[in-house]
This record gives structure tokens, sequence and C-alpha cells, in this order.
């Protein structure tokens, strides 16, 4: 299969039409899953109740925000090393979705850290590495977006995500390598020591996250498209 | 507190962010096929 046939702007902006819609009626039917399970089946818990129900969404969100940035930094490599538009679109259009995941994580573990810790915030080593990591996606948008020419912008966002990637591994092994309130993963390549319940309910509602921030992008890139490619006679077909 | 407020906060927030980044998708959307459509009337008009 040739995959660069994809990498043409006019076949992946018929593509993503189609597949968006798929992604989104997906997400729906995952997140009404996941909810049910997460909320009904999903017995409480015996130390914190049911507040851990915030679990459903917390956990989903911030596997998003640091998922949603290696594919990210992939694109923008991608586009560094081929000189491909489409990557460097699709690396645009995945950072305001992994943004918005990543202020999800940080909420949510907020408010399920007043009432288990006794504060909405500490400067721990996972909080902290994961605020970085909405600045990165902050400084990522802003870079992207701060040149009159398009193509400057996409090498040196793709730039500035690829350093970035050093963040993922501080995310993930902070509770590890240093001392944190934030407690350490209850899910691993081992296995797990939840409810299988509860553990479905986290993953049918990662699930539903993925989903969405597929279609998302999708329909963000094929606004992207449009705008970079509005002189072209394909778009003008489209948008007749 | 109840813990309901907590809950609460959290699902209503994601809820509230999802509703609004697909305005911003429609928007958007709006936004690029205007673009279009401006540039299709700059060239009719070279």
């Amino acid at each position: 299969m040739n995959w660069f046939f994809f990498s043409s702007p006019p076949t992946f902006y018929r593509l993503a039409g189609w597949m968006a819609p798929m992604f989104f009626i997906s997400a729906a039917v995952l997140t009404a899953a996941g909810l049910y399970t997460g909320f009904v089946v999903a017995p409480t818990d015996a130390q914190q109740g049911e507040v851990y129900r915030i679990i459903f969404i917390h956990v989903p969100a911030a596997w998003m925000s640091m998922f949603l940035y290696f594919v990210m930094a992939c694109y923008g490599a991608a586009s560094l090393t081929f000189n491909t538009r489409l990557s460097a679109m699709m690396a645009r259009a995945i950072a305001p979705t992994g943004a918005l995941f990543t202020v999800l994580a940080l909420w949510s573990g907020a408010f399920w850290g007043r009432p288990t810790w006794g504060t909405y915030w500490a400067w721990d080593a996972r909080m902290t590495s994961e605020l970085v990591l909405l600045f990165l996606y902050v400084g990522f948008i802003a870079l992207a977006n701060a040149f009159e020419d398009p193509r400057r912008g996409d090498r040196a966002s793709a730039l500035l995500a690829i350093i970035g990637l050093v963040n993922l591994p501080i995310i993930y092994f902070s509770v590890k390598w240093w001392n944190t309130l934030h407690q350490g993963s209850s899910v691993s390549f081992k296995g797990t020591s939840m409810h299988t319940a509860m553990l479905w309910g986290m993953l049918l509602m990662a699930l539903a996250c993925w989903a969405y921030a597929i279609g998302a992008a999708l329909v963000r890139v094929r606004s992207i498209i449009l705008v970079r490619e509005a002189r072209a006679r394909w778009v003008r077909e489209i948008a007749a | 507190m109840s813990h309901d407020y907590f809950i609460w906060m959290s699902y209503g927030a994601a809820a509230i962010a999802v509703a609004a980044e697909l305005v911003a998708l429609r928007i958007g959307r709006a936004r690029a096929l205007r673009k279009v459509e401006e540039e299709r009337e700059l060239e009719a008009q070279d």
C-alpha cells in the first residue's frame, strides 16, 4: 500500500470527512457505556467512597494528554523529515485537543485532590510535570501561529514538540523517581489492583476519549487544509 | 462538603470543555469556508 497516497491533502480531506462522524458516534456510545459502568456497575470504593469515580474522567484525560502529545510530536518529526504538508497540519490539528485533555486532567485532579489530600494543588512532581505539558501545548500553538509564513511556523513548532517529548517520561515516571503526593499507577503492563468493573469503566472512557480526540482532530485538520489550500482548484470545487 | 460537588465539578467541566471545542470546530469550519470564498472572489475580480 502506498501510504503517501493518503498524505495528499485532497485525498485525506475526503477520507477525514468520511471518518470523523464515525469516530464521534463511537465516542458517544463508548462514553455512555463507560459512564454506565463507572457510575452504576462499579462498586463504591472502600477507602474513598464515591469521590473515586472522578477516576473515570481523570485517568483517561491524563493518558490522552500524554498520548496526543506523543502523536503530535511524531507528526512534527514526520513533517521535518519528509517535508509533508499534511503531517504539519495534523500536528496543528491535534494540539488544541491535547491541551484540552491536559486541562481536564489537571482540573479533575484538583477536584479529586481536595477531598482526598486536603488540597486542590501541590507542587508535586506529577502535577508540576503535567502543568509543564500544558505549557508545551500552549507554546506549540502560539509558535505555530506566530509566523506569517505557515511553513516556518510548522518547522518551529515541530522542533518545540520534539524537544518537549522529554517531558513525557518525566510525567510517567515522576511517581517512581520522586516521593510524590500523587499515587502510583493503578494499571500497568504487569496487571492491576483495581476491581474489574472499575477497570472496565476506565478503559471504556479511555476509548471514548480516544475516539473523540481522533474525530476532533480530523474535523480540525479539514478546516486547516481548506485554509492552506484555499487557492487550489479542488478546494474551490468543494466549496462551490 | 459533599463528594457530589467534586464529582459534578469534574464531569461538568469535561462536558463544558467538549461542548466548547465542538462549537470552536464549527466556527473554524465556517471561517475556513469563508476564506475559500474570499479567495474565489479575489480570483474572479482578477
